[in-house]
């Protein structure tokens, strides 16, 4: 299952930094992590995070996608959509919950830019094959931001997983890791997650960037990522003895 | 032809998420879809009318969307409300059992015996029947015991019964979260850790560990029926031996057909392409769900509509069910079946007329299985003997 591609791997910052992105990124800039995902994840960072962006070095970065608000109301989601707009040229994708949309037509308007995320088990839609294609009716043009960590706890067996992949994969622009825990909490990866993302990883798409969304302390982050690789076949277990 | 009495489509539910996406644009549960009816297909195939089961049916629905309106919020991500026998096989009639189980999938948690509770009480204030005296429904069920103990001393008949009938004849009620998983998962092992029957060049596409399974289960039913006639002192026997004969039988014939559901039911190309996909478990345990998301009879009638040559196979079958379920509607000659005496069976009118409806059911079932054109004789005799 090991492949040889070699997939770029980072942090999203609100993993490593909670609500502090420039701290984040401080963090994976010394660590010479070349992936980033600048979380917003909360609608009180989202105006800081807007203000600040022309100011931030990301020259250190090859990859730089940004997470919206996971939850907005019409009203903020008009004003998130509005403060896109000075920054769309500079391409960085947008990673959307379906569930904070709640008018398709405004964000069609950004294409292919726009990277919906398969859903946790709390929520009622966007978890599945059928329930992200309903999804994709909506917005023909955008991609998706796969979660294989919400994959597995929908549906352990990985089914569910595989059907995503099977129908959606073209559309992959990154992937979400992290092991969610049963109360849908990002969490380290266990060993059973492990060998869970194991048994897909053979349909994800080479060569695309890998997001921990992991907490870890700064010392831990390698490690992180080499249970990363692991898991999605990306090396075998060297390093990583005690799951051999 | 009996009329069809139509069912309104339940509504959509918006269900409350959490966050501030409450008015998303997306309904926040989508809703599933039905696989068409193959008993409506059916009854315009074979041209006959099955009254009963047609009555059943809409009974079991009327009565489904009641439950589903009054006990949603009480089932959520990890906790499944599921119903069993008669209303999830839609054969509903007034003197039928309940059955039902809280199934949880996730964080141990106290409170789940209060949901539990709250089920049981709501039905009873509604005048439902409880669920039978052997105490396998109506409590919790935990996913760990079904899934991990598939055979073995742990599996025990309880636990047995539970796994077999949540694939063959369950429902769930409001949020179904815990009941895909478990389902996934229990069918995941039985594919998964039989595999090989998936392999191209396997003669046949059975998964025989599934089946083993369902043979088992079957078996242990007609075990348990000489069990309890002794147990219990012959009460009850005689509607317990027409319920074995029919709908206990017919359990173990939709599981059976579910088995063999890769050359009966798919096509060589549909199921050649199922095989050479990059996770053929993963597909299969996918088809099954499909399968299995129809009731037993449907199952059957699935089978029957494929196959022209099937027809008198069908109305025998189904028409020999229909007077079984006759006689379960009817709250008198039900009543009259529980209540007879093991030594006044063989001078019963009502049991003998059943009886001989369960042989008719038993004949059409046999040439059903071994039936040539279909290519279900060769399946049995590989399969369904040794």
């Amino acid at each position: 299952m090991e492949s040889s591609r070699r997939s770029a791997i980072g942090f999203s910052t609100g993993a490593i930094a909670y609500s502090e992105f420039s701290r984040g990124l401080e963090l994976l800039r010394d660590q010479n992590i070349k992936v980033v995902e600048i979380s917003a994840l909360r609608m009180g960072e989202w105006a800081p995070l807007i203000q600040a962006l022309d100011d931030l070095d990301l020259s250190a970065f090859d990859y730089v996608s940004i997470h919206l608000p996971s939850a907005m109301n019409a009203a903020e989601e008009k004003v998130v959509v509005q403060s896109l707009e000075p920054i769309q040229d500079r391409k960085f994708p947008l990673i959307l919950h379906p569930d904070a949309i709640h008018d398709f037509a405004v964000w069609r308007a950004y294409g292919g830019l726009v990277c919906v995320e398969n859903m946790d088990m709390r929520k009622l839609i966007g978890r599945t094959e059928p329930e992200l294609a309903a999804i994709f009716r909506e917005l023909p043009d955008a991609r998706l931001c796969f979660d294989i960590g919400h994959a597995a706890q929908v549906d352990p067996t990985m089914t569910e997983a595989y059907f995503i992949l099977k129908r959606h994969r073209e559309r992959v622009t990154q992937i979400h890791v992290s092991e969610v825990n049963s109360r849908s909490k990002h969490d380290s990866l266990s060993y059973a997650t492990m060998q869970s993302f194991r048994d897909v990883a053979h349909m994800l798409p080479a060569g695309l960037p890998i997001i921990l969304e992991t907490p870890v302390a700064p010392e831990r982050m390698p490690e992180e990522m080499d249970k990363a690789r692991y898991a999605l076949g990306m090396s075998a277990a060297s390093g990583l003895m005690a799951y051999s | 032809m009996q009329p069809i009495r139509r069912v309104e489509a339940a509504p959509v539910r918006h269900v409350i998420n959490f966050g501030d996406n409450r008015d998303s644009a997306m309904p926040q549960q989508l809703s599933i879809l039905e696989p068409s009816s193959e008993l409506d297909r059916l009854r315009e195939t074979l041209g006959i009318a099955v009254p009963n089961i047609d009555t059943a049916r809409a009974a079991a629905a009327t009565f489904r969307q009641q439950l589903e309106g009054d006990l949603l919020g009480l089932t959520s991500e990890d906790a499944s409300i599921v119903l069993f026998g008669s209303l999830a096989r839609e054969e509903f009639t007034s003197g039928s059992d309940v059955d039902w189980t809280l199934l949880v999938d996730g964080i141990a948690n106290p409170k789940h015996l209060e949901v539990a509770l709250k089920t049981e009480s709501f039905l009873e204030r509604i005048g439902a029947r409880g669920p039978g005296r052997e105490g396998i429904f109506g409590n919790l069920a935990f996913s760990h015991e079904i899934i991990h103990q598939i055979g073995g001393e742990d599996d025990t008949n309880s636990n047995t019964t539970k796994r077999i009938l949540l694939l063959l004849e369950s429902r769930p009620l409001g949020r179904r979260d815990a009941f895909d998983r478990v389902l996934n998962q229990v069918l995941r092992r039985y594919i998964g850790e039989d595999a090989r029957f998936l392999q191209a060049s396997a003669q046949f596409h059975v998964p025989r560990f599934l089946l083993n399974d369902f043979a088992r289960y079957w078996r242990t039913m007609a075990v348990d029926f000489a069990y309890k006639r002794r147990a219990r002192a012959g009460e009850g026997f005689a509607i317990r031996n027409i319920k074995l004969r029919m709908s206990r039988k017919l359990i173990f014939v939709s599981g059976l057909l579910s088995c063999f559901s890769g050359h009966v039911l798919l096509s060589d190309p549909e199921l050649s392409a199922l095989i050479c996909t990059p996770d053929a478990p993963s597909e299969f345990v996918r088809h099954l769900r499909r399968v299995f998301a129809q009731t037993p009879l449907e199952i059957v009638a699935s089978v029957i509509n494929r196959y022209e040559h099937l027809r008198p196979v069908g109305v025998q079958l189904f028409s020999a069910y229909d007077a079984f379920l006759g006689v379960l509607r009817d709250d008198k000659r039900r009543a009259h079946l529980e209540n007879l005496k093991p030594e006044a069976e063989n001078g019963d009118d009502i049991y003998q007329e059943l009886r001989r409806a369960s042989h008719s059911f038993r004949d059409a079932v046999q040439t059903l299985f071994f039936d040539e054109g279909s290519g279900l004789n060769q399946l049995t005799r590989t399969y369904g003997i040794f």
